[in-house]
This record gives structure tokens, C-alpha cells and sequence, in this order.
């Protein structure tokens, strides 16, 4: 009994050993932490790598997450010794907070633990100015009430003004200043809400950064609603019919 | 039997190991809640109370989408946020969908729908586009 023991416990200890033998890859680090500045079109990592086995590597695939990320190798082959990198790049688009994509490499090498590599990219993107809500809306029939949109700047932004303008002139919007510096609050407000319209409204603020001065929001003064005798699955919520419009205190829709 | 527990002990070192390793790789974990994913079935079940949501790109979309989907994904989230709320309806749920059942997409597209747009009713579908070709076959 003692032999079989002593034999599985050597069985144990050199497939430890042997996947550690077989490791050629190293990485420096799987994953980055990136802060792109306001603005920023993109953000790039770079996972470097080097080769400390015996034989090449071979990279069989080297693929994002997303759609948004790209991710490229200096060469699909690593002599031994040989020291690379894989470039990340994320394009940010209309992203906003954290946000965490990963690129999944694989191999050639015969130890599945170390072919399939998952390198994973933070980037925590700051927001020039956050817009809460960005769409208010009234009833058809409703008093034509101002609601307000909150428009809160980021500290380090610097923006002490902001310009609003309806792309119709079925809705005025104004801006005032919040409850806090930096806060914004804007009325807006539809001139009837006897027909349905449709507005977006452009935000633009006197940020220096330049680049991603310009945001929206939309109002909208919504048809009469649409009666239906669709099957409601028990499963799920039920859809909300006339829909209470947000109270003029810069309230979401849902509220 | 002293040495089975042993036995069995070992074998839980390299996996614990293992578990640590690769925490952010854990494929069961998903950032929707239960509550907000629907199947295709359920989604099919609704008939026309629906506003289906493309978060896939522009170029996936332009290719082929669900009849009557909306193209609004996070690559110009600015530009696109407008158009889909200019036909949204309160009526409808909406059901945003992206490519596969790993892709995050469509969910970060609700989340912001509910959290920035303050919309209700709007659900993620379980599996994706990839769910929605397969139900076709």
C-alpha cells in the first residue's frame, strides 16, 4: 500500500515539475491598467513577452474580446531568448468608466496552461461632463412643464460655461448653475405637446481638452400610445403603459 | 484511508492554485443579472411589443441584423443614442443584443440605456445574434 502511495505521489510531483520544465513564455505582466486622458481617441497597451524555453513559440491566434480592441504581434514566431510585444490598442468611441477588454493568445506550446493566455486591458475613461438624464420626455396632451437635465463637470475639466441648443424650436432649453461647482442644470422645455416632436439637444462646453467638447441630449414629446394584444410572458415585467414622465427636478424617465 | 485524504489534499494544491491563477477567466460569470436576459423564445413571444437594439458595430450591422433592429453600439454612442430614442416608445421592451454569448456589449448598451437614458424594460438577449440565426434553422 505504501509502494502505491509513494508511486502516485511521484506521479504528482513530476507532472508539477514537468509543466513547469515545459513554461517558455513568460510574460511580464497579463494585465494592464491604462488612464487615458479626456479626450483621448484610444488607449494602448503593451504586453511584453519573452521567450525563456528552449524551442520557438509559434502564436496560433491572437484575439480581442471586442470589436473596439485590436491586437497585434510583432511576429508570429519567438526564437528562444527572444523578447516581443503585443500591442492592445482600444478605441474608446463613446465609452465611458471602466472599461475591461481582453485579448485571448494562443500557442503552440504543449502545455494548455501556458498556450492560452488571456491578457486583459482596464482603462478607466474620465467623462468631460456627465449627463443625467439624457433624454427627457413628455406625454402627448401634458402641460408643458420644464424638466431638467443635471450636467455635472469633471474637476479637472475646467469648464465654467456650457451652451445648449435645440436643433428645433419645438423646445427651449437654459442653462443654470447646479447645486455644486461645476453642476449645471438645464431646463428644457417643449413649446406644445399637442403633436409629437423630436428635438436633440447639443451641449457644448468651454473646456481647454479640446476634443470631446461637444454632447447630447434629447426631448421628445411622445405619440399617444399604441394599444397591443401581444402575449405577455408571466416570466417578465410588464410593460408600462402611460408612463408617469420625470418630475421637473432633473429626474430619469424611469422615475 | 489516511492516505486517500492525503491523496486528495495534494490534488487540491494546483488546483487552488489554478483557481487563483486564472480568477478573471471564470467563464460562468456574467455581468447581467438573470432578471434582465431573455431567450429567443420569450423575445419571439412578444410579438411586435419590441424594439430590438443592435450593439454589434456599424460594419456587423450593415451586413445583417434582426428585422426592424436599431444600430446603437458604443463606438458612436453620441451619435447614434439620438436616433434610437427619437423612435423609442414606452410601450416596448427593448431588447439589446450583440455578437456572441461572451461579448459584454449589449449589456454595458443596457445598462446605459436604464442608467443614462433612464429607460425601463429593456433586456439583454441571452446568446446573442448567434442565438437568434440558430433559432431560425
Amino acid at each position: 500500500m505504501k509502494l502505491i502511495f509513494l508511486k502516485l505521489f511521484g506521479i504528482v510531483i513530476l507532472t508539477v515539475i514537468a509543466n513547469v520544465a515545459r513554461a517558455e513564455l513568460k510574460w511580464e505582466q497579463t494585465s494592464v491598467d491604462l488612464h487615458p486622458a479626456i479626450g483621448d481617441k484610444q488607449a494602448v497597451a503593451h504586453f511584453k513577452y519573452e521567450n525563456v524555453g528552449k524551442t520557438p513559440v509559434h502564436f496560433t491566434s491572437v484575439h480581442a474580446s471586442c470589436g473596439c480592441t485590436t491586437a497585434q504581434t510583432q511576429a508570429d514566431q519567438v526564437a528562444p531568448g527572444e523578447k516581443g510585444e503585443i500591442t492592445a490598442t482600444f478605441n474608446i468611441g463613446g465609452r465611458t468608466g471602466m472599461q475591461v477588454k481582453t485579448v485571448n493568445v494562443q500557442t503552440d506550446e504543449p502545455d494548455p496552461a501556458q498556450a492560452n493566455v488571456v491578457l486583459t486591458l482596464k482603462a478607466d475613461i474620465a467623462q468631460l461632463l456627465q449627463i443625467q438624464p439624457a433624454f427627457v420626455y413628455w406625454q402627448i396632451g401634458e402641460e408643458p412643464k420644464p424638466k431638467i437635465i443635471v450636467a455635472k463637470a469633471n474637476k479637472d475639466a475646467g469648464i465654467k460655461k456650457l451652451d445648449v441648443a435645440s436643433a428645433t424650436p419645438d423646445f427651449t432649453a437654459k442653462v443654470g448653475a447646479g447645486s455644486s461647482p461645476g453642476e449645471f442644470r438645464i431646463s428644457v422645455q417643449p413649446r406644445d405637446t399637442s403633436k409629437p416632436v423630436y428635438t436633440t439637444l447639443t451641449i457644448k462646453s468651454d473646456s481647454p481638452a479640446g476634443t470631446g467638447n461637444v454632447f447630447v441630449a434629447s426631448a421628445r414629446v411622445l405619440p399617444a400610445p399604441v394599444t397591443s394584444s401581444a402575449n405577455t410572458p408571466a416570466s417578465l415585467p410588464t410593460v408600462r403603459r402611460n408612463v408617469a414622465t420625470p418630475a421637473a427636478k432633473g429626474s430619469s424617465p424611469s422615475q | 484511508m489516511q492516505q486517500a485524504v492525503f491523496l486528495i489534499a495534494l490534488a487540491f494544491v494546483p488546483a487552488i492554485g489554478e483557481a487563483i491563477y486564472f480568477r478573471n477567466k471564470v467563464s460562468w460569470q456574467s455581468p447581467v443579472p438573470a432578471s434582465q436576459i431573455v431567450s429567443v423564445t420569450q423575445a419571439r413571444s412578444m410579438g411586435e411589443n419590441v424594439m430590438w437594439v443592435d450593439a454589434r458595430s456599424s460594419d456587423e450591422f450593415g451586413q445583417s441584423h434582426i428585422p426592424g433592429a436599431i444600430s446603437l453600439n458604443e463606438d458612436d454612442w453620441n451619435e447614434l443614442l439620438p436616433q434610437f430614442l427619437g423612435q423609442w416608445s414606452p410601450d416596448k421592451r427593448v431588447i439589446v443584443y450583440c455578437s456572441a454569448k461572451t461579448c459584454n456589449a449589449a449589456g454595458e448598451v443596457a445598462r446605459r440605456l436604464r442608467e443614462d437614458a433612464g429607460l425601463q424594460d429593456v433586456f439583454v438577449l441571452d446568446g446573442g445574434w448567434e442565438a437568434w440565426q440558430q433559432a431560425k434553422k
